[in-house]
């Protein structure tokens, strides 16, 4: 019996020594390959030429209203102009719950592009908003918070003025409305989201400054 | 031996196929099968993780007491599994965003847990490394199958982004059948699993069946005299 209690004991602290040396030995790879990961995405709104600062470091908290909160703000500067904000946000309105996405804005508040970072929406149906399904999520580029106006911005089928995927209206609205409210923080708070200090976390640098190349 | 082999390759791909006659892993089967890229996905990762715990728990047949061998074998699998994750998200990070959602359904297959059981448990290391490899191929050739029908009847499309698993020159794998939108969405959805799946299993069914009466009129008209 103690013979017994003694094996089961014994693989299981053989067990935890591997899974804490495995991970001890990618943690810091995982942190980085993730970090490039962010960094590939806030790339495809704003091309790494475009910006001189250190656009992962460069980010602060924001609450915006009708988002889960907080939201992260990333700042792209050139010669310390501002040259873009990017926000990286959840809406809690999809068909299945969150989707979280990101959306690129011009200092004078138009859309550079949305890209879709998560969802749980129906296959064939809400998961048309993925670039690499449809071209759907390209309709936001260009626009902004006055064209169209503020009451414009709903999904056609509720009376807006943006496509709605079809057998897919409250994924569409979700995102439509996600874009929307950034775009209402963004030109409630224009005068001071680039003077914001950047508040990138200390706790979780240490891991970051390895991430860098 | 080498025909002891043949006998467990054919258990796992067709006489006791864990998706179409043991019913094990239905979950992720159900779950991930909406198109023939992910079936293939998760078919991969399962065949691995199979193969391992098949050939951990046969190393340790000896120590365990029967009293224990569950938890055990649980411990074994969810150790395993988390370490398959952890190694593709740090090395293989873009094949780990495409079946990272996979990686974690896989504690959940029943399969390994059985095969460990059944069979691992009381076997010697190559037989049960043999094993592992046979019924992972043919639970990855249900999820490949049922996914292929699914995608076909759902989207119509066969392999779409093959490239998000494969690499680029998968492109040329994808194949359209169907214009944009006109597939029969029921396919796709959870439904259209069970629906397929039941077809799948009822078709080998058939097969079983239909054999075995030719076999019974084989045998009447040819009563065996000599």
């Amino acid at each position: 019996m103690l013979k017994t209690l003694l094996t089961l004991g014994l693989i299981g602290l053989l067990a935890a020594a591997l899974l804490s040396s495995v991970h001890l030995a990618t943690r810091d790879r995982i942190a980085s390959e993730q970090q490039r990961q962010a960094l590939a995405t806030l790339n495809q709104l704003v091309p790494e030429s475009g910006y001189d600062n250190e656009l992962i470091e460069d980010r602060f908290s924001a609450w915006i209203s009708g988002l889960s909160s907080p939201s992260t703000i990333y700042r792209a500067r050139m010669e310390s102009e501002p040259v873009a904000l990017l926000a990286d946000v959840t809406t809690p309105d999809g068909y299945s719950g969150d989707i979280r996405l990101l959306v690129g804005i011009e200092p004078d508040g138009e859309v550079i592009g949305v890209r879709i970072l998560e969802h749980r929406e129906t296959p064939g149906l809400g998961d048309k908003i993925e670039l690499k399904r449809t071209d759907w999520l390209r309709q936001f580029t260009g626009k902004s918070l006055g064209a169209p106006p503020a009451e414009a911005w709903a999904a056609d089928r509720r009376g807006g003025a943006f496509d709605t995927l079809s057998s897919a209206t409250i994924t569409s609205a979700a995102v439509i409305g996600a874009v929307r409210n950034v775009l209402a923080w963004y030109s409630a708070n224009r005068d001071n989201a680039f003077e914001l200090e950047a508040q990138s976390s200390a706790s979780s640098s240490g891991s970051e400054d390895k991430g860098k190349q | 031996m080498k025909s002891g082999n043949l006998e467990i390759w054919r258990q796992g791909l067709w006489d006791n196929n864990p998706g179409l006659v043991q019913l094990l892993g239905l979950c992720p089967l159900l779950a991930v099968t909406g198109t023939a890229v992910n079936g293939l996905g998760l078919g991969l990762a399962t065949l691995f993780v199979l193969v391992i715990s098949n050939l951990a728990v046969s190393a340790m047949r000896g120590v365990i007491r029967p009293e224990i061998r569950i938890p055990v074998f649980v411990l074994v699998i969810a150790t395993l599994v988390t370490v398959v994750d952890l190694v593709m998200q740090a090395w293989f990070s873009s094949l780990s965003q495409t079946l990272g959602i996979f990686i974690p359904l896989i504690v959940t297959n029943c399969t390994i847990l059985g095969r460990a059981e059944a069979f691992a448990s009381r076997r010697p290391i190559g037989d049960a490394l043999v094993d592992g490899l046979a019924q992972g191929t043919g639970f990855a050739a249900v999820l490949i199958v049922l996914g292929a029908g699914r995608e076909l009847i759902g989207h119509g499309t066969l392999m779409a982004d093959a490239h998000l698993l494969l690499g680029d020159w998968a492109h040329t794998l994808e194949i359209t059948f169907l214009p944009q939108q006109t597939g029969l969405l029921l396919a796709v959805l959870p439904p259209g699993a069970f629906i397929g799946l039941g077809l799948m299993v009822a078709a080998r069914n058939r097969i079983i069946r239909s054999r075995a009466e030719r076999t019974e009129a084989a045998a009447q008209t040819h009563p065996q005299a000599a």
